[in-house]
């Protein structure tokens, strides 16, 4: 049921979109918070490391009096480069000759080997890419030999305030030099990664480790556990998923209003078609927000709505007319023949009935004739033949047809006509004109005239039947040609007309391509015109 | 009982007004609304018979314009046969529907009904103590034995019996069982109302001098 609602889908996939989109966003989040707080970590780490580098430095060699003032404020890691604290006379390790060590902390190198140097191992780990050349020009300083930590260090190894940070410290040989007392289990010379002398940032298992070698391969590992940090990402999941959900439920709530509104003109329009039915075309759509695409749809739907009211109006029309036309005559030839049956009657009046009824059924059958013809021709059932004929011809045989109708009126017929070459069905036309000329008679005044004139241009015949009768009014001109349209209705049923003549005229003139037309003055006469294409 | 009958079809309006004489009671005719309208509103007919497609005002505008003035049973008898019609017709003010082509009978039992269900009774058999009246077959018995009365004397009869207990004057006789075509003499109800009292006693109807004429409950 849900899948069939617009608003429903619509709600669905924007949930999707919405989920996927929020879920983006956090692990993009996610991941940049833990990346900035890693950096944190390992900023304080690197800050340790550097410190520690720092104060790792052999005992002063005799003689290097002024050492101390030499390696001055410690510092960054920038010094390591600089090899500031080990660095002094590598040369003079090696002998008298010095190497192209000039840097600026090089002092007078000792003059024996019973410095801490001596103990340098033959392993010593270089610096990849880096040869020993010889003796003489062994850039790199050769370290001291296993020392023991100066007291500066040991501070600054056992000065651990907030107990996270641990440090640990290797010689060169791999010898432990001192470890902080909290440092986890399981930590060992990280002898692998001895290859650079850039800080190695790690994560090994809970904890996180910056393992740096000095230049001179003593290895120190700073660490600290990562629980804080990962209760702290815990935390800010927690934060981002509520925040997500919110954002989500908000998003969702607000869309489900949206589409409600968006979509309230359909529910509206869907109502309003839904209560339109055959009984009830009066319902309209409230189109009063005409701007939008909404209002427009309502117009259209309003506007054929009425079409269709229209023409179930004429339909609903026509069949009550029809209705009330056939059982008129029904119920006059029942009420004829109950009323004489009710009493012994006189064989005059058993004869008045019976002429009466005879009457009353022949009417029925011209009714009948005349809606089964109008059937046939709305159908387009009824072929209509494209004939060449004199329309003069035609005419003149219509005339001959109602003279004698004319004649007990005292009428006079004008139809003086010069042959009309005219294209369509003899018969129909004829037909056509007959009645124009029996309405002509019908309504016209007592020894009145009838006129019939035609004119012909290149396109179209016009046949004009005119009388001098009272006209028609002009409020009904427009429903002239309704079926069982009558002017007044008294007379005409009198009259024992059928109140379909003009339409089946029209409807024969329609499948011509022609048309029927009337003008009338009243007090003067009416003047019924026929239009017969020629282009055919 | 006078009706009043409003039809343009003439042959139907000649039937109905024929029938409906032979039954007894008085017709008049129209065959435009407002002929028909003109009369309804000036003479308390017992009831009407309209038409509803009418030339002039239609049978609707008759009746609208008919009850805002008289109370007449009205029975439309139309050939417009839809539900709407019929449900209009019944709440604008009309007493019955009856649709075109009907059958004569139908008719007359509709009419009898009206006339007297206006008259407040509910039978068709109207009794008087022994004298028994049956509008439908419009017969008079007494004690079982039946009575031979005149279509006059029985119109004059039957309309003092249903409005049993009421003074009648001689005027609402006269509008009620003479249409317009009679051409009557003022004292011919009292001639009625003697031959009546010959046939049925002299108790029955009683006289009340210089007002009119009464049947006691």
């Amino acid at each position: 049921m849900f899948t069939k609602s617009i608003r429903w889908r619509l709600q669905l996939w924007l949930a999707f979109l919405l989920v996927s989109v929020l879920a983006g966003f956090g692990v993009t989040v996610y991941q940049l918070q833990r990346l900035h707080q890693l950096n944190l970590i390992d900023e304080e780490l690197d800050r340790r490391v550097a410190a520690l580098t720092a104060a790792l430095h052999p005992p002063p060699p005799q003689g290097w009096g002024h050492f101390d003032g030499r390696h001055g404020p410690r510092g960054t890691n920038d010094d390591f480069g600089k090899g500031g604290e080990w660095g002094r006379g590598p040369g003079d390790h090696h002998g008298p000759g010095g190497g192209p060590n000039d840097g600026p902390g090089r002092g007078p190198g000792p003059t024996n080997d019973s410095g801490p140097w001596s103990d340098w191992p033959p392993d010593w780990a270089k610096p990849p890419g880096m040869p020993f050349s010889g003796p003489g020009q062994d850039p790199f300083p050769r370290p001291p030999r296993d020392f023991p930590p100066s007291t500066e260090l040991l501070a600054l190894m056992d000065h651990t305030p907030t107990n996270l940070l641990y440090n640990v410290i290797w010689y060169n040989s791999g010898n432990l030099l001192r470890s902080s007392t909290n440092t986890p289990a399981g930590l060992l010379w990280p002898k692998e990664l001895a290859r650079s002398a850039q800080a190695r940032h790690r994560t090994r298992g809970p904890y996180r480790e910056v393992v740096h070698f000095t230049e001179m391969g003593a290895c120190v590992v700073v660490g600290c556990s990562l629980e804080p940090f990962w209760k702290s990402m815990g935390r800010f999941v927690g934060l981002l998923s509520l925040a997500g959900g919110g954002v989500l439920l908000a998003g969702l709530a607000g869309a489900w209003w949206l589409l409600g509104r968006g979509l309230r003109p359909i529910a509206q329009i869907s109502a309003a078609a839904g209560r339109i039915s055959a009984g009830n075309l009066a319902e309209r759509i409230d189109a009063a927000e005409t701007e939008n695409e909404f209002g427009r749809l309502a117009a259209v739907l309003n506007s054929t709505f009425a079409r269709l009211e229209a023409a179930f109006a004429q339909q609903s029309n026509f069949v009550a007319d029809a209705s009330h036309e056939l059982r008129t005559p029904l119920a006059v030839l029942i009420s004829d023949a109950q009323t004489t049956l009710a009493r012994e009657r006189s064989a005059a009046e058993y004869r008045e009935t019976v002429e009466s009824c005879l009457q009353t059924a022949q009417q029925m059958r011209r009714l009948a004739d005349s809606l089964l013809e109008l059937a046939r021709l709305d159908s387009g059932e009824e072929r209509i033949k494209h004939e060449v004929f004199d329309l003069a011809q035609v005419v003149h045989e219509c005339v001959g047809l109602v003279k004698p109708l004319a004649a007990a009126r005292g009428l006079k017929i004008h139809d003086e006509l010069a042959p009309l070459r005219c294209v369509g069905d003899p018969q129909r036309i004829g037909q056509v004109v007959t009645n124009l000329l029996s309405n002509a008679i019908h309504f016209n005044r007592e020894g009145g005239e009838i006129r019939v004139t035609a004119k012909a241009d290149k396109q179209e015949v016009h046949l004009t039947v005119a009388d001098t009768g009272e006209g028609i009014p002009a409020e009904a001109l427009p429903h002239l040609f309704e079926r069982f349209y009558r002017v007044d209705k008294s007379r005409s049923r009198a009259s024992g007309g059928t109140g379909l003549g003009l339409a089946i005229s029209k409807a024969i003139m329609d499948a011509h391509g022609g048309a029927l037309r009337v003008a009338s003055e009243p007090g003067v006469g009416s003047s019924f015109t026929v239009q017969l294409p020629l282009n055919e | 009982m006078r009706i009043l009958v409003i039809e343009d079809e003439p042959r139907l309006l000649h039937n109905l007004a024929k029938s409906l004489r032979e039954e007894g009671y008085a017709v008049d005719t129209a065959a435009t609304g407002d002929d028909g309208l003109y009369k309804a509103e000036n003479y308390d007919y017992d009831a009407l018979v309209l038409d509803i497609m009418l030339p002039g005002l239609n049978g609707w505008e008759v009746l609208e314009r008919l009850r805002k003035t008289k109370p007449t049973p009205v029975l439309i008898l139309t050939a417009r046969d839809a539900t709407k019609d019929r449900v209009k017709g019944l709440d604008d003010g009309a007493d019955d529907y009856l649709v075109k082509p009907f059958d004569l009978a139908e008719l007359l039992a509709r009419l009898r009904a009206l006339i007297r269900r206006a008259a407040g009774q509910q039978r068709s058999i109207l009794e008087l103590g022994d004298i028994v009246l049956d509008t439908r077959s419009q017969t008079v018995t007494r004690a079982g034995e039946p009575l031979t009365l005149t279509a006059r004397e029985y119109s004059i009869l039957e309309y003092l019996a249903l409005h049993r207990g009421e003074l009648v004057t001689r005027t609402v006789l006269y509008e009620h069982l003479f249409d317009e075509s009679d051409d009557s003499l003022s004292n011919l109800v009292d001639v009625h109302i003697s031959n009546i009292r010959k046939k049925l006693g002299r108790d029955l109807i009683t006289t009340r001098r210089g007002q009119g004429y009464c049947i006691e409950t």
